[in-house]
């Protein structure tokens, strides 16, 4: 049975993932840094603190503490979940989904922080927290409205799609 | 050569008799009372090894440095037993908060940590295939002022740490790991832009005259300030572009790669500023008017032609009219968001007021109109 | 007291006006025509992926580059275009064969690949358990001492050649920069297991400080090169070599097989710097004697430093009673013959077999075979 985004469920199923990928984030290096994910922008979004430590993610929790965390990540469902999809289609995110791009000028999605020196850990961790959300990949989950996303794209599919 | 021993051993009969004696079996011991303090150090938490933090342990410990190193002038190891006759090696950075940051043992075990490999971490062949002429010509003139820029950020720690007290053990480990990370910065733009089929680029006359003027800072706080948290903003956000633009996977992951190493020095370099100032509150002034004389450097750099020209069209696509709009517009607010991103890191480092003095703000401000 | 560039960035009327023109989306783009050979580098091994080996190609590559570089004095990459205007960084190698080294590229790219981490790459709570003898806690604690203590003149002297040779010679640059990580490393492993011994570190080593005050001062890179790489490293790598063999644990054997592996890379450059000196540059033969003459006077005189001597007899004969000491003696004897003969080899490879015949380190190994009978 799948778990939904946006989620504890999901974050957890990530972080199971990461534990199983662990040689991977640990070739990446130390990842220390807790951020925050908040999805939608109304008066309730969404709102999840991660925590990393070493290689692992150590905790999943509902809520952002603003002094707690580094950064947060913000933006609308529709622009997460195009962000998803385009990971779930080619099993990590593509150059134009890329964390740092969707957030480059924050059209798509936003860093938020009170502290410089926790925005610049977005940078220092970047691989790592790419390689994090690219897990979803494997991960079976659907949406708020039930709709779930794209299959694999096929090698050809790919081609089309570029 | 202008230091020789204060003997000529091979004629010392003393030394003879005295090594005779030891190999006789008569050992001398005299280090063997050595009553030091003796800590156990070790993990705090396992799967992070056995880091400098846990070593910093009383008198071996980077927190018991003092503010002013006196009479501690040679490489003995922070903590062992001093002897008569250590000498004096000519370090001349003596002062602690002329250097370090709180954050420095943290960001030197960091950067071990996040180490990576050009020649077999990014995917060359992919690159090599890339056959769109315009944006290879683009790419490689960005890999060439890449490599002028880190050829500076490589210098500027090897500038210093010859005469950087020993006792400054985690800072020095830092600078040495901010050299390695240029060096592979250097390597691996370099081997983009010959991957490309395009050549290396134009050397940049603005990028160079003002890397020059960032190279050659008289005091280490200056040198500090200027490569880590000026020239690194504008470097970070150089990368950060780059891997915005990325229309490879390999692209992108080298451009993301590089951003994290020097993210780290920008994470010292502020946190430097901030430890320096709040040693020696009265030094704000020198640093404000240092960044007020410098900041234009990074105008030469990350505004000269050979940079943004490239970013322009690696932006846009084409040369076509509609695209370079686009490119250019994403220039502007690239460069608006770099300014303000740096401005940020002053404020937070200790250097108030920053916004208002600065040549940068002035300069966006006439972007837009 | 600093330079300043020609112009102020912000000011130049010109500059300025081009950069808001840029912004724009006016281009110049003339740097899009400036000449250049257009040459497309690929890996020929793709498990060793891209290699500066690979980049040999000219114009760009180090093979196609001249003894004497007269034109690059900025930070231009090698090969780039060169317009007028860039600065004089006031280099003071522009001598190929000053610094270069057979297979520099190869080192270079073999330290990138072989980094390792003293953090985390090491069974930290094998070593910390080990619960040593006194004796051998102690003698392993004063070794650890001394290598802690001069690991690092290795960043310091090159690093302090670094800004002054040609930016041509970047794969040099690059090498003195994995050379200095590789010695913080050490020195940090090495604190780092001194401190785990539960002895903490020991006593300075005076007599060894006045030798890195020598290693710190030389009139050239080359010399520099000469007694820190060849000289000074290719005797600690003996050191680390036979420092695996008398090692109390086998945590401890894996450290020093790890420091071994960098050290050996180091004093490979060294001999591929002096061969590559004394195939270019013959007339700095006699230059080169009589430096080491006078970095073998430092070594002959380190016969004092019993703070680095006597840690070896201990660990190697196994305690401080009087069979462990004899035991340690000959084995410590046999250890210093072998480090000066590893020494006049290396040199005699290098092209300089008449440095037996000169030096009067003999004396050293003479009186350790008269030890030894």
């Amino acid at each position: 049975m799948g778990v939904r985004f946006p989620s504890v469920g999901f974050f957890e199923a990530l972080r199971s993932r990461m534990t199983v990928a662990r040689d991977r984030f640990s070739r990446l290096g130390f990842f220390d840094t807790t951020f925050g994910v908040r999805v939608g922008n109304g008066t309730t979004p969404n709102e999840f603190s991660l925590t990393f430590e070493v290689f692992d993610c150590t905790a999943v929790r509902e809520g952002v503490r603003q002094s707690e965390v580094d950064f947060v990540i913000e933006g609308p469902a529709a622009a997460w979940r195009e962000m998803l999809d385009n990971i779930h289609a080619l099993g990590a995110a593509d150059t134009t989904h890329s964390l740092n791009t969707l957030t480059h000028f924050g059209e798509h999605l936003r860093l938020c922080y009170d502290d410089p020196d926790g925005h610049d850990k977005m940078y220092r961790f970047a691989e790592s927290i790419q390689a994090f959300f690219d897990l979803s990949a494997e991960v079976d989950f659907d949406y708020a409205d039930s709709t779930r996303p794209p299959g694999r794209a096929t090698a050809a599919e790919r081609r089309v799609g570029a | 050569m202008a230091y020789y021993a204060d003997r000529d051993f091979f004629a010392d009969d003393k030394l003879i008799e005295f090594f005779n004696q030891i190999m006789a079996g008569n050992l001398d011991l005299s280090w063997y009372p050595a009553d030091g303090e003796r800590p156990q150090a070790r993990p705090a938490q396992r799967q992070r090894g056995l880091t400098y933090a846990d070593c910093n342990l009383g008198a071996y410990g980077y927190d018991a440095i003092p503010e002013f190193l006196r009479n501690r002038y040679s490489m003995a190891a922070r903590g062992s037993q001093l002897v008569p006759g250590l000498p004096d090696l000519g370090y001349s950075i003596n002062r602690k908060s002329d250097v370090w940051s709180d954050n420095v043992a943290a960001l030197y075990e960091e950067s071990k940590a996040r180490r990576w490999a050009p020649a077999v971490d990014i995917g060359w062949n992919e690159l090599a295939a890339q056959a769109d002429e315009l944006h290879e010509s683009a790419m490689a003139q960005a890999a060439t002022l890449l490599q002028e820029v880190s050829l500076v950020a490589l210098e500027a720690p090897s500038r210093w740490v010859f005469y950087i007290n020993q006792e400054f053990l985690e800072l020095k480990s830092f600078l040495c790991a901010q050299m390695i990370d240029e060096a592979r910065h250097i390597e691996a733009w370099r081997k983009r832009a010959l991957v490309s089929g395009q050549g290396l680029g134009r050397a940049s006359v603005a990028a160079e005259q003002a890397l020059k003027e960032l190279l050659s800072a008289e005091t280490y706080p200056e040198a500090s300030l200027g490569t880590n948290l000026l020239l690194g903003s504008f470097s970070l956000a150089m990368y950060r572009a780059l891997a915005a633009v990325a229309t490879t996977p390999a692209d992108r992951r080298l451009a993301t790669l590089s951003m994290q190493d020097v993210a780290r020095s920008v994470a010292y370099g502020t946190g430097q500023v901030r430890y320096h100032l709040a040693h020696q509150p009265h030094k704000v002034v020198a640093l404000s008017d240092y960044l007020d004389r410098t900041e234009h450097t990074v105008i030469g750099i990350a505004g000269s032609p050979e940079f943004l020209e490239p970013l322009i069209l690696l932006a846009a696509g084409s040369r076509e009219r509609g695209a370079l709009a686009r490119g250019s517009a994403f220039a502007r607010r690239w460069f608006e968001t770099a300014i303000g991103d740096y401005l940020e890191r002053c404020e937070r480092s200790g250097l108030a007021g920053r916004r208002g003095r600065s040549k940068l703000a002035h300069l966006v401000g006439t972007l837009s109109t | 007291m600093s330079y300043l560039s020609t112009i102020d960035f912000a000011e130049d009327k010109d500059f300025v006006d081009r950069f808001q023109r840029t912004m724009k989306g006016d281009l110049d783009l003339s740097w899009l025509d400036a000449p250049r050979e257009k040459i497309r580098c690929t890996p020929l091994n793709p498990r060793r992926g891209l290699t500066f080996r690979d980049l040999d190609v000219a114009p760009y590559g180090y093979t196609a580059m001249p003894e004497v570089i007269r034109g690059n004095r900025g930070f231009a990459p090698r090969g780039a275009a060169e317009p007028d205007g860039l600065p004089d960084l006031q280099a003071e190698v522009s001598r190929k064969s000053e610094v270069w080294a057979y297979n520099i590229e190869g080192y270079y790219e073999e330290a990138m690949s072989r980094q390792w981490n003293a953090t985390t790459d090491l069974p930290w709570d094998d070593m910390i358990n080990a619960n040593l003898p006194e004796p051998i806690g102690k003698a392993y604690a004063q070794l650890l001492t001394f290598l802690t203590e001069v690991e690092m003149i290795a960043t310091d002297v090159p690093a302090k050649w670094l800004g002054r040779l040609n930016a041509d010679f970047f794969e040099v640059k690059n090498f003195i920069a994995t050379q200095a990580m590789d010695e913080a490393r050490h020195a940090e492993v090495f604190r780092k297991r001194a401190l785990t011994t539960g002895y903490g570190l020991m006593r300075a080593s005076a007599h060894n400080e006045h030798n890195l005050k020598f290693l710190r001062d030389a009139d050239s890179f080359a010399e520099s090169s000469l007694t820190l790489h060849l000289q000074a490293e290719g005797m600690v790598l003996t050191l680390f070599r036979f420092s695996e063999y008398i090692a109390p644990t086998e945590a401890d054997k894996k450290m020093f097989r790890l420091v071994m592996q960098d050290e050996a890379r180091h004093v490979g450059y060294g001999m591929q710097h002096l061969k590559w000196v004394i195939d270019h540059q013959p007339e700095k033969r006699e230059q080169i004697h009589r430096h080491l003459d006078e970095a073998e006077n430092f070594i002959f005189g380190a016969g004092y430093a019993v703070e680095s001597m006597e840690p070896f007899i201990i660990l190697s004969g196994k305690g401080l009673k009087k069979e462990n000491i004899q035991q340690g003696l000959r084995i410590t004897n046999n250890f210093q013959i072998k480090q000066s003969e590893e020494y006049f080899e290396r040199l005699a490879k290098c092209g300089l077999p008449e440095r037996r015949e000169r030096s009067k380190l003999w004396k050293l190994v003479e009186l350790a075979k008269q030890a030894a009978i």
